[in-house]
């Protein structure tokens, strides 16, 4: 649906986007994750026909953003970063201008527009000056302006920034009520936001792109390798650490103390459990059991070491 | 076509929406009537002939000011990039946008109608000039409009959007009204400065006279700065 090759962008002397390639098939959401300044806006602008990109190629929907600009953003609905809209507006008058400029008849117009105000939960403010509502309500004008001609394409840049967490759980349940009738690609620096409702992640860091996978398959990149483990038992710090230190399998631990117990944080190798000889230790040494649990890789940990790299390999 | 009316629709009406348009309606209508009772005066000939030449000049400072937001809004509004990722083109986006701007200066020239109807009821007036006086009325505010537009379309800033169009209409008009006198311009150069002075070209209207030149003056003039209008927002597409 979407097909971007080498795709990068110039601006004057600064380097946005850096020959960005990906393919997003058709119904598939697609997360674009990245730091403040990573480039994804840009490269959303891009796609949408906003801005023109300085070298490369892309289209949506089997038009070229170059030479089929106007063909390609009939295909689209985007959302833009902070929902511009024109505050002197209702709501409805500004869904039938947004219509119109789309070139929906006013039969369609009429009945998409009830069916996005039900959907966005818009129908209680229809007749409301845009000016007037809040934040969250103005991004679902938003959204609602975006899905109204029925794009087979959605692109979303930050459709949650500045909500509350209600909100934010409104527009989320939205986006996975559309799951499957729309292509949808949005924009977050924050990664529940990705990991619940994408299919496929990718993590932009100076204008590449840095780690591409579905939300699983990146967690399981994180844990590869080795495993953290939480221990905390009632004993000395010295004590504990010597002995856990000596266990097959570990590889480094690192401890704090208080009040009599000591927690420590174990990395050991991924392949071996070593859970069982650190409980067989403790009884042994007669040692209470606090707490023994798996830290869970997140995709945090994941997007702050890759982002984190990127960013060395440039210095 | 459907789509500039659309733009034109919703620019007339975000137009009424800020007060500077009732301002400049204010301003407009009190400086027509104030010109007008100047010439208004027993044993005056019954025409509107003095009262448009004095507008015009006040056209050149109330004119930018209805013209200075039209592009420059959506820019600082960023509904820029919402109007322009939809598949119309630049081209209807300036012509909507100026389309609408002309609609609100029909509403600017109702006035004008009742000095005509006060001219009707104490003497009796020759409706030919007046009528073309008021084309030619319409033709200036176009072109005024269009540099507006243009000078629109290159800033966020409506201030400096507004001063770009004054300037550029005074060296239209009273730049090129004291050239073509000056002593040491070649005369030749002189006939030609003075042709393309507007205040010249809409003297002809306000005679009475319907001209094919005076027309073509100001349709290609307005045809020209809507033209570069159009580039100046394809050239933000890609700077």
């Amino acid at each position: 649906m979407i097909d971007v090759q080498e795709l990068a962008k110039w601006y004057g002397p600064t380097l946005a986007v850096d020959q960005l390639t990906f393919q997003i098939e058709s119904g598939q959401i697609i997360g674009f994750l990245g730091p403040n300044g990573a480039g994804k806006s840009t490269t959303l602008r891009i796609l949408t026909g906003f801005l023109p990109m300085t070298s490369g190629r892309a289209s949506v929907a089997g038009y070229d953003l170059t030479t089929q600009s106007q063909q390609a953003r009939s295909k689209i609905g985007y959302l833009p970063e902070s929902t511009p809209l024109y505050g002197e507006m209702r709501v409805e008058e500004y869904l039938h201008y947004r219509g119109k400029l789309q070139g929906m008849d006013r039969r369609s117009r009429s009945d998409r527009i009830s069916m996005v105000c039900d959907r966005c939960g818009l129908e209680q403010l229809r007749r409301r000056l845009i000016g007037q509502l809040s934040r969250g309500n103005r991004q679902r004008i938003g959204i609602a302006q975006a899905l109204l001609h029925n794009p087979p394409v959605l692109i979303l840049d930050e459709p949650t920034a500045g909500l509350d967490p209600t909100q934010i759980t409104h527009v989320r349940e939205l986006i996975a009520e559309l799951r499957g009738q729309h292509t949808i690609v949005l924009s977050t620096h924050i990664l529940a936001e990705v990991e619940k409702s994408a299919d496929r992640v990718m993590i932009i860091a100076r204008g590449k792109v840095v780690a591409e996978g579905s939300p699983d398959e990146l967690r399981r990149q994180v844990a590869a390798g080795s495993s953290i483990l939480i221990v905390e038992a009632k004993a000395t710090q010295e004590a504990a650490q010597k002995v856990i230190t000596e266990i097959h399998g570990v590889q480094s631990t690192t401890s704090k103390t208080d009040d009599g117990w000591t927690q420590i944080r174990v990395t050991a190798d991924g392949n071996i459990d070593v859970r069982e000889p650190i409980g067989a230790a403790m009884l042994q040494n007669g040692w209470a059991i606090r707490e023994m649990r798996h830290e869970i890789a997140t995709l945090e940990q994941f997007f702050i070491e890759v982002t984190a790299q990127q960013d060395q390999a440039v210095a | 076509m459907k789509q500039t009316l659309t733009i034109a629709r919703r620019e007339l009406a975000s137009l009424f929406f800020s007060p500077i348009a009732y301002v400049v309606i204010g301003l407009f209508a009190l400086g027509s009537s104030l010109i007008f009772l100047n010439t208004f005066a027993p044993n005056m000939p019954a025409t509107l002939r003095g009262t448009f030449s004095g507008l015009i000049w006040l056209m050149i400072f109330l004119i930018p000011a209805i013209s200075m937001r039209l592009v420059s809004e959506e820019y600082r509004n960023g509904t820029i990039e919402t109007l322009m990722t939809t598949p119309i083109s630049d081209t209807q986006v300036i012509i909507g946008k100026w389309l609408g701007a002309m609609g609100f200066l029909m509403a600017l020239f109702v006035p004008l109608i009742f000095l005509a109807g006060v001219l009707e009821m104490n003497g009796s007036p020759d409706w030919g000039p007046i009528i073309s006086g008021f084309v030619g009325l319409l033709l200036v505010g176009g072109l005024y409009l269009a540099i507006g537009t243009f000078a629109s379309a290159l800033t966020e800033n409506q201030i400096i959007a507004f001063l770009i169009t004054v300037f550029v209409i005074c060296l239209l008009t009273i730049t090129l009204y004291f050239l073509p006198q000056a002593e040491w311009v070649w005369p030749n150069l002189r006939k030609a400065l003075h042709y393309m002075n507007v205040n010249a070209q809409f003297e002809t209207f306000n005679k009475g006279l319907l001209v094919m030149g005076n027309c073509l003056y100001f349709c290609s003039g307005i045809a020209l700065f809507l033209f570069v209008a159009v580039k100046t927002l394809e050239s933000r597409r890609w700077r």
